[in-house]
C-alpha cells in the first residue's frame, strides 16, 4: 500500500485521517466550549461514533441535546462515515468545518 | 409556510382565518379542502386541547411561582402535545368536542391530567418540579428536548395510560429500542383499570377487534419524540417539505418548537 499523504495535502489518500474542526455555535448558552477544536479522524469513522467521542469529552447527559452541523447548515445523517461526510462537505482549505449546538430555550 | 398556532406570545390569541386556497389544509394526518370542508376544519381545531399560561395556581413546590406568565410557554406547549397524544390514546383520533354535547367521562380524566394542581399527571407542577432533576430550576426556561424528557418521567406514574414514550436522541430513531420498549413486559395496568373498552376508541393505529385487550397488554402504545434542531440561527429550507409530510402522517402530534422568546405548538399546514 501506498505511504499517507501528508496532512496538508488537499487530497488526502483513503489512509490518512481527515482533518476536522469543530466548534461551537456563537450564540450557544448551555453547552459548554471543547478544549480543542482540530481533530484528526480516521475515515471510515461513523459520524454517530465521532458524536460519542464528543459528546464524552464535552461531559454531557445521554438526555442533553446535542447537534453537528456541517457547513452551519443541515444535521447529517448519523450513519454516514466520516469520509463520506468530507466529501460532501469539506471546505476549499483541506478542512471538513462542524458546528455544534444544543436546543434553543422558549419562555 | 403558514402553520396553523394554537400558542401565542402575549395574553392575546392570534387567530387568523383560514386562506382562501386550493390547497389541502392538513392537520394532523387529516387532509381537508378550505373550500367544501371549513366547518370540519374548525371543529377539528377547536377540539384539540389548548393549553396556556394561567396564574392564580397553588403555589408549585407549596411556595414557588403561582403563575406561568413569561416562563411557561415550553412546559405549555409539552403539555399540549402530550394532551394529543392522550387524545388518541383515550378518546380517538377522530373525537371532536362539540358545544352542548355531553362528552365522555375520558375526555374529563385528560383534562385532569393537566389541571394546575401538584398532584395531576402532567401539571405545570409536575413538569416543574420534575425539570429540576433536567437541571431546570423553576420557572426557568425549557427547550422542546427539556420538557419532552420531563413528560417521559411522568408518564412512568401514568398507569391510566400506560404509554411508552421514547424520545430518539442524536437525530436517530433505533427501531430495536423502540420494539424493546413497547413489549417490555409487565402487566399493563392501564388497560385492566379501564372499566370498559369504549367502541370508538383507538389504540393507536391497532385495528378495533376482539382480542384488542391481550394486544396492548403485549404492545404498549408509543409515542415517540424527535427532538431535532432544523438551522441554526433559522430553519434550513432544505427541511420544509419534510417537515410538511410530518402532518401528513395519520399518527402525527404535531411539533413543538418556536422563535426566539416563544414556543408554539405546531397541528398542521396548509399551502408554502
Amino acid at each position: 500500500p501506498k505511504a499517507p499523504q501528508s496532512l496538508s495535502s488537499p487530497s488526502p489518500s483513503i489512509f490518512s485521517p481527515l482533518q476536522v474542526v469543530v466548534e461551537r455555535y456563537q450564540k450557544e448558552k448551555t453547552l459548554p466550549p471543547l478544549n480543542r477544536t482540530k481533530f484528526l479522524v480516521s475515515q471510515d469513522l461513523p459520524l454517530s461514533q465521532f458524536a460519542v467521542t464528543l459528546r464524552t469529552r464535552l461531559c454531557l447527559a445521554s438526555s442533553q441535546t446535542f447537534y453537528l452541523l456541517a457547513n452551519n447548515k443541515g444535521l447529517p445523517n448519523m450513519a454516514v462515515t466520516m469520509q463520506e461526510l468530507y466529501r460532501d462537505n469539506k471546505d476549499e482549505d483541506g478542512f471538513l468545518y462542524l458546528t455544534y449546538a444544543s436546543q434553543e430555550m422558549f419562555g | 409556510l403558514f402553520l396553523a398556532t394554537l400558542t401565542y406570545d402575549t395574553l392575546r390569541f392570534e387567530y387568523e382565518d383560514f386562506p382562501e386556497t386550493k390547497e389541502p389544509v392538513w392537520i394532523l394526518g387529516r387532509k381537508y379542502s378550505v373550500f367544501t370542508e371549513k366547518e370540519e376544519i374548525l371543529l377539528d381545531v377547536t377540539s384539540r386541547l389548548w393549553f396556556t399560561y394561567r396564574k392564580n395556581f397553588p403555589a408549585i413546590g407549596g411556595t414557588g411561582p403561582t403563575s406561568d406568565t413569561g416562563w411557561g410557554c415550553m412546559l405549555r406547549c409539552g403539555q399540549m402535545i402530550f394532551a394529543q397524544a392522550l387524545v388518541c390514546r383515550h378518546l380517538g383520533r377522530d373525537w371532536r368536542w362539540i358545544k352542548g354535547k355531553r362528552q365522555m367521562d375520558n375526555y374529563f380524566n385528560v383534562l385532569n391530567a393537566f389541571i394546575d394542581k401538584k398532584d395531576s399527571y402532567y401539571s405545570i407542577h409536575q413538569i416543574a418540579q420534575m425539570g429540576v432533576g433536567e437541571g431546570k430550576s423553576i420557572g426557568q426556561w425549557y427547550g422542546p428536548n427539556t420538557v419532552a424528557q420531563v413528560l417521559k418521567k411522568l408518564a412512568t406514574f401514568d398507569t391510566w395510560s400506560s404509554l411508552a414514550v421514547h424520545i430518539a436522541m442524536d437525530n436517530t430513531v433505533v427501531m430495536e429500542e423502540i420494539r424493546r420498549l413497547c413489549q417490555s413486559n409487565f402487566p399493563c395496568a392501564g388497560a385492566a383499570a379501564c372499566p370498559a373498552v369504549e367502541s370508538d376508541v383507538l389504540y393507536n393505529g391497532y385495528p378495533e377487534e376482539a382480542g384488542v385487550r391481550d394486544r396492548l397488554s403485549l404492545w404498549k402504545p408509543l409515542v415517540l419524540l424527535i427532538p431535532l434542531r432544523l438551522g441554526l440561527t433559522e430553519i434550513n429550507e432544505a427541511y420544509i417539505e419534510t417537515l410538511k409530510h410530518c402532518f401528513m402522517m395519520p399518527q402525527s402530534l404535531g411539533v413543538i418548537g418556536g422563535k426566539p422568546n416563544s414556543a408554539h405548538y405546531f397541528i398542521g399546514y396548509v399551502g408554502e
